[in-house]
């Protein structure tokens, strides 16, 4: 790959060289975060069985200040995911269940008129908490589901000319039917954009299902499950994750991926710039979840399906013959050069 | 510990004088740059003993040693100083340069020592004697201002080359290859082939080379070197001498055992000649050489209608002023035009008879053209020719005889036993006294003389004596016992060993007849020339109707014999040599040999063994049927060529295996996580698993070891705890290291910059070292023999690094773990 004319990498992907200790609470070693983690993971995973991967990735997306989008048949466990991460966490959690008759003021908030104080006063929505499970989200009218937007990308919502900032950390973890049904509305390209992640929960294996059939017949799991870290660990954690370290050959990964994508001849659309630094950040928090302090290929390749993938829009001819998005991304990986650690530790020429 | 404390102490026990280095952080190069050359002094100056013997006598050992020393002491200067490499070889060379120039051609240099142009000018001459030495003359030559320089300038070069081996290419091990260079010329030359001393000398530098290099290994200047490891180094020097020392003794012991090895391989006294095959004979008696070729070459034929074979003269040897015979130039005596050679060979009132002689003189090269004596016309050659009335000797102007076919008229005198003991006047006063000259003659030449020719009267009986003494039984004829016993050769001390070994060769024979009876007063000289040789069974029919018989003569017949004069009846020939040619009818004396009349019986040193024990009248006799000579004799000299190619073969056949050798070095004392992960990525290349570009490292690391595993295994075997034995047969030893090498590898290329740990860097090092080994290991116990045999003697790694110079020489490369498939361009 010849980096000869490189585009522009967009802003933030140049900023995080920042030094981590300083950006990083001091009460949190990397052995609290791993600890920290670890503990959120095994709760999750003790509501749902056999998805140690959906539970990592969606933690991964926490931290990477993203949001999910959990696509998959019903009764898979998309809305048990997203209720057991919120529920780890010791935080504020409001769940929307989206219907095609729910109004964009139901999810972020109304001026009521106080006539005590003659005055409007500002009533929240649903989409003041930390953590928002909106459920069907497909099912809403697009008017409703583009409440959402800016919420979900500024973090704050603007009624009637005044913003009212939400609190940190905020997620947005969205299920909804790949099947269409009566009534739904597809995600709008937009929308899909702004989610960080799609992940698919997939059947579990016939194991998984036994130990699920032997422990949860009679209560909910979800009952049992108390939460392991308060909002506070988690933005320092969110804090640890924007010191990872990104090597400039990370970066120009990064960047030869997104425009891999573009050029592809099977892709309509390609990945756009925003998802180039959800990419990273997804990378960032993937490795510090793996215990590291710098963002390898590998973290880049391990998030690369689940953020890019439904971003993706392929052709015609693509989608006829059989491709998919993940396979289509899939090749590219397969083929694209791993950019070289070069300038960080001069050695000298060879 | 510092890298300049370190390798203070890392220098302490090899030489007095520690320099610290002009301190800041740029440590100086100390005292490795002189000890380095110093070492390479003594394996190149040691190995060049051997040249004793090419050179006759030690004249030329001092230039030898103050070119060496002068160029190495200039490139060690220069070290001293950090100059790169490449300076310091350019350094060197014009060292070089100037102490060749203040050596031998000072009047043409500037100041006596910078060489101008001027100097290349009158280089050029100096070349072409030098030229002329090494083709033409055999070993030991008198060392002439041209080969010594040659000599000196080989030396020098062989210098510059093996410093540069084994300090800048930090290849010691290969650094044997220009000691090697130096010993192969004796070995090549001399008949005793290198010799014990120049051979221990030259073995005993490249110990202290290789033992050196050893012990600045690591230390050297600008890198952190070995710091509790001084012991080690130590350890490592000892242990690398023991191991030479032990594979020497095994060598000596092994040739003294083994028969076959105490002559050397290579063909005995063989000229070095690299500029092609001047194999005629060669005035200054070169004859020796092609007696001891074990086949015949220069194969020329000639037909004649004499009834006995002829001897073919070529040149005559009379100047014996000197240390050797040599012929007297007389270029302004000499006349142009042999189709009628205006001289009268027959006396007045003396009779002969005409001889006609058709020679094809093949590939025999000479300036001297080989012709039955005594000539007076010769038609059918090409080119210029001058003869000589003094010798008749036939010379070429602007030719050389190969090739030439020609017609030969020759008148031979009639004469008898009579007409020989008749002949007693002195000789006449108008001849010229250069045949009576003689150096100073060593006592055991003047009394063996006077016992056998002092009781004669006449010149014809003491001639006759002096033939029968050297034919009787106390002289053996042996082409070798002179090469032995280190007499080889024409000059009055050759003739005096010769006189007490009684052993010898037709040189010996007829150089010893001629000296005395230029001692008894008899005007003498040297013919050299050829044997009449075989009849090869076939006639060749003559312009005039008649059948000419004809004969095959090559390079081991050449032969020398005496002509003495009588007066007026002119220069007679004689046969001294037992066992060679034809004794004339009027030299037949009752000696215990008589070799009959006819040629190739008996007389054929073919069958002469080579020994100094085998005595003229034990050899067989060949029947004449023995004829015609084999169609096509082997070349002699081919294996020069011969083995220039093969040398030059095994030379390309080793760099690929020491470019990666020489990279592995390089690479395993670079500090850091990449140069390991190179060498890695290079290694799988070699063992056919390259990285591919789209792989990272621990994608490839997982793939190395467990062949085709899928992305989650590979990440399995870098976050693999160590220790933990690996799934797919490969040992957890090398899943380990593979780990850790691309964990660091990882660190490196992606990780946050940070000062290097330099105390912790050469355990990093020795770390990456082990885990590389157990690698390759791994690698070579997987692969199966004709892969383990690839990556050793044609590394794929190496040719793609070439390859991709070769595409683009002029790109800088930028480090990458894809290594050579994932070149990145800038």
């Amino acid at each position: 790959m010849d980096f000869q004319n490189r585009m522009t990498l967009p802003e933030e992907l140049d900023e995080p060289a920042q030094p981590a200790p300083a950006a990083r609470p001091a009460a949190l070693t990397p052995q609290d975060f791993l600890r920290a983690s670890e503990r959120v993971l095994s709760v999750i995973n003790t509501v749902i069985d056999g998805k140690p991967e959906a539970a990592r990735l969606a933690l991964t997306v926490l931290l990477g200040q993203g949001h999910l989008l959990v696509e998959d048949v019903p009764g898979v466990g998309k809305t048990m995911l997203a209720k057991s991460l919120a529920r780890a966490i010791d935080c504020s959690v409001s769940r929307i269940q989206f219907t095609p008759d729910l109004l964009p003021s139901d999810v972020t908030g109304v001026s009521v008129y106080n006539q005590a104080s003659r005055q409007f006063e500002f009533r929240p929505g649903a989409v003041f908490a930390n953590i928002v499970i909106g459920d069907e989200i497909n099912r809403a009218s697009a008017k409703t589901q583009s409440a959402l937007l800016e919420c979900m990308e500024e973090h704050q919502v603007t009624v009637d000319g005044v913003s009212y900032p939400l609190s940190e950390p905020f997620m947005v973890v969205a299920t909804q039917n790949p099947i269409e049904m009566e009534g739904t509305y597809p995600l709008p390209e937009a929308q899909r954009d702004r989610f960080m992640a799609r992940i698919s929960m997939g059947y579990p294996d016939a194991a998984s299902e036994m130990e699920m059939l032997q422990t949860h017949q009679s209560v909910s799991p979800l009952e049992a499950v108390h939460p392991v870290v308060s909002a506070a660990e988690v933005a320092a954690m969110i804090g640890a994750v924007q010191g990872i370290f990104v090597s400039q050959a990370v970066k120009e990964y990064i960047v030869s991926l997104g425009r891999a994508t573009r050029e592809d001849p099977q892709v309509r659309l390609g990945a756009s710039p925003r998802a180039m630094l959800q990419l990273l950040r997804a990378a960032k928090a993937g490795s510090a979840l793996a215990g590291r302090d710098y963002v390898l290929p590998d973290d880049v390749m391990d998030v690369a399906d689940p953020v890019l993938a439904h971003r993706l829009l392929l052709n015609r001819r693509a989608a006829g013959a059989g491709e998919t998005p993940s396979s289509v991304l899939a090749a590219i990986l397969a083929r694209l050069p791993v950019a070289a650690g070069d300038g960080q530790r001069s050695f000298g020429g060879r | 510990m510092t890298a300049t404390a370190t390798r203070q102490g890392a220098a302490g026990p090899a030489g007095a004088g520690l320099s610290g280095g002009p301190g800041g952080g740029s440590p100086g190069a100390g005292t490795m740059p002189w000890v380095m050359a110093g070492a390479v002094f003594c394996a190149v100056a040691g190995s060049s003993l051997a040249l004793n013997g090419v050179f006759r006598g030690w004249a030329w050992l001092p230039a030898g040693l103050v070119t060496t020393g002068g160029v190495l002491a200039a490139g060690a200067f220069a070290r001293s100083l950090r100059a790169p490499a490449a300076v310091v070889h350019l350094v060197q060379a014009a060292a070089l340069a100037c102490l060749l120039s203040t050596q031998f051609l000072r009047s043409h240099s500037l100041l006596g020592f910078i060489p101008v142009p001027d100097t290349v000018t009158a280089l050029g001459p100096l070349l072409g004697r030098a030229r002329d030495t090494l083709v033409g003359e055999t070993a030991p030559v008198q060392p002439n201002a041209a080969i010594v320089l040659a000599a000196c300038a080989g030396l020098g070069a062989v210098a510059i080359l093996t410093e540069a081996l084994a300090v800048s290419l930090q290849l010691p091990a290969l650094s044997g290859t220009g000691i090697l260079a130096v010993l192969v010329v004796p070995a090549l030359v001399k008949p005793e082939s290198a010799g014990p001393l120049g051979f221990a000398a030259g073995a005993a530098g490249f110990l202290l080379i290789l033992a050196c290099s050893q012990w600045y290994a690591g230390g050297t200047p600008g890198r952190p070197g070995l710091s509790a490891q001084r012991s080690l180094a130590g350890g490592q020097a000892g242990r690398a001498a023991l191991t030479g020392t032990a594979a020497l003794a095994v060598t000596v012991l092994l040739t003294a055992v083994v028969p076959g090895f105490t002559t050397g391989t290579f063909p005995q006294g063989s000229r070095f000649n690299p500029w092609g095959s001047a194999t005629g004979l060669n005035p200054m008696i070169a004859l020796g050489n092609d007696l001891r070729e074990a086949s015949g070459q220069s194969r020329m034929t000639y037909a004649t209608d004499a009834t006995t074979p002829l001897y073919l003269r070529a040149v005559t040897l009379d100047d014996f002023e000197g240390s050797v015979w040599q012929p007297t130039p007389r270029d302004d005596q000499r006349q142009l035009g042999v189709g009628r050679m205006g001289f009268d060979v027959l006396g007045p009132g003396q009779s002969g008879k005409t001889t006609t002689t058709r020679i094809d003189s093949g590939d025999f090269s000479s300036p001297w053209l080989p012709v039955p004596y005594a000539p007076v016309s010769v038609l059918g050659l090409d080119g210029k020719w001058t003869w000589d009335p003094e010798t008749l000797s036939i010379k070429g102007e602007d030719t050389n005889s190969a090739g030439q076919n020609y017609l030969v008229r020759s008148v031979t005198p009639d004469l008898g036993p009579a007409a020989l003991a008749a002949a007693a006047d002195p000789p006449r006063s108008n001849l010229d006294r250069q045949f009576l000259a003689l150096p100073p003659v060593p006592d055991i030449i003047k009394s063996t003389e006077n016992s056998v020719a002092g009781g004669a009267r006449t010149p014809y009986e003491k001639a006759l004596a002096i033939q029968r003494f050297l034919r009787s039984g106390d002289f053996t004829y042996s082409e070798q016992a002179p090469v032995d016993g280190g007499y080889d050769g024409s000059g009055m001390d050759v003739i005096a060993k010769f006189l007490q070994a009684k052993s010898g060769y037709c040189v010996h024979f007829a150089s010893t007849m001629a000296v005395m009876a230029r001692l008894a007063g008899i005007p003498s000289r040297i013919a050299v020339g050829y044997a009449p040789g075989e009849p090869t069974g076939r006639t060749v029919p003559s312009e005039d109707g008649v059948k000419l018989t004809e004969y095959q003569v090559d390079s081991r017949d050449a032969h020398a014999w005496p002509e003495l004069y009588f007066e007026g009846l002119g220069w007679v020939p004689f046969e001294p040599t037992p066992s060679r040619g034809a004794v004339p009818d009027y030299a037949v004396t009752d000696s215990p040999q008589r070799p009959g009349r006819t040629s190739a019986d008996s007389l054929d040193p073919r069958q002469a063994p080579s020994g100094a024990a085998a005595a003229p009248s034990a050899k067989p006799t060949t029947p004449a049927a023995a004829a015609p000579a084999p169609a096509q004799p082997a070349r002699g000299t081919d294996w020069l060529p011969a083995a220039a190619g093969l040398l030059l073969a095994g030379l390309l056949a080793a760099a690929p295996a020491a470019s990666r050798a020489a990279l592995r070095r390089r690479r395993s004392g670079r500090p850091g996580g990449a140069a390991p992960w190179d060498e890695l990525t290079d290694l799988a290349a070699d063992y056919g698993s390259p990285p591919l570009a789209s792989e990272t490292p621990r994608r490839f690391a997982g793939r190395l070891l467990r062949g085709a595993a899928g992305p989650q295994a590979a990440t399995d075997a870098v976050a693999a705890s160590p220790g933990m034995p690996g799934p797919a047969g490969a040992p957890a030893e090398a899943e380990a290291a593979l780990g850790r090498l691309a964990r660091r590898y990882e660190e490196t290329a992606y990780g946050r910059p940070g000062p290097e740990s330099g105390g912790a860097d050469e355990a990093r090092r020795e770390e990456a070292r082990r885990d590389l080994s157990a690698v390759r290991s791994a690698l070579r116990g997987r692969a199966p023999l004709l892969q383990r045999v690839r990556a050793v003697v044609l590394p794929a790694s190496i040719f793609s690094r070439w390859g991709a110079w070769l595409r683009h020489p002029l790109r800088r490369r930028r480090r990458g773990h894809t290594g050579h498939s994932g070149w990145h361009a800038r």
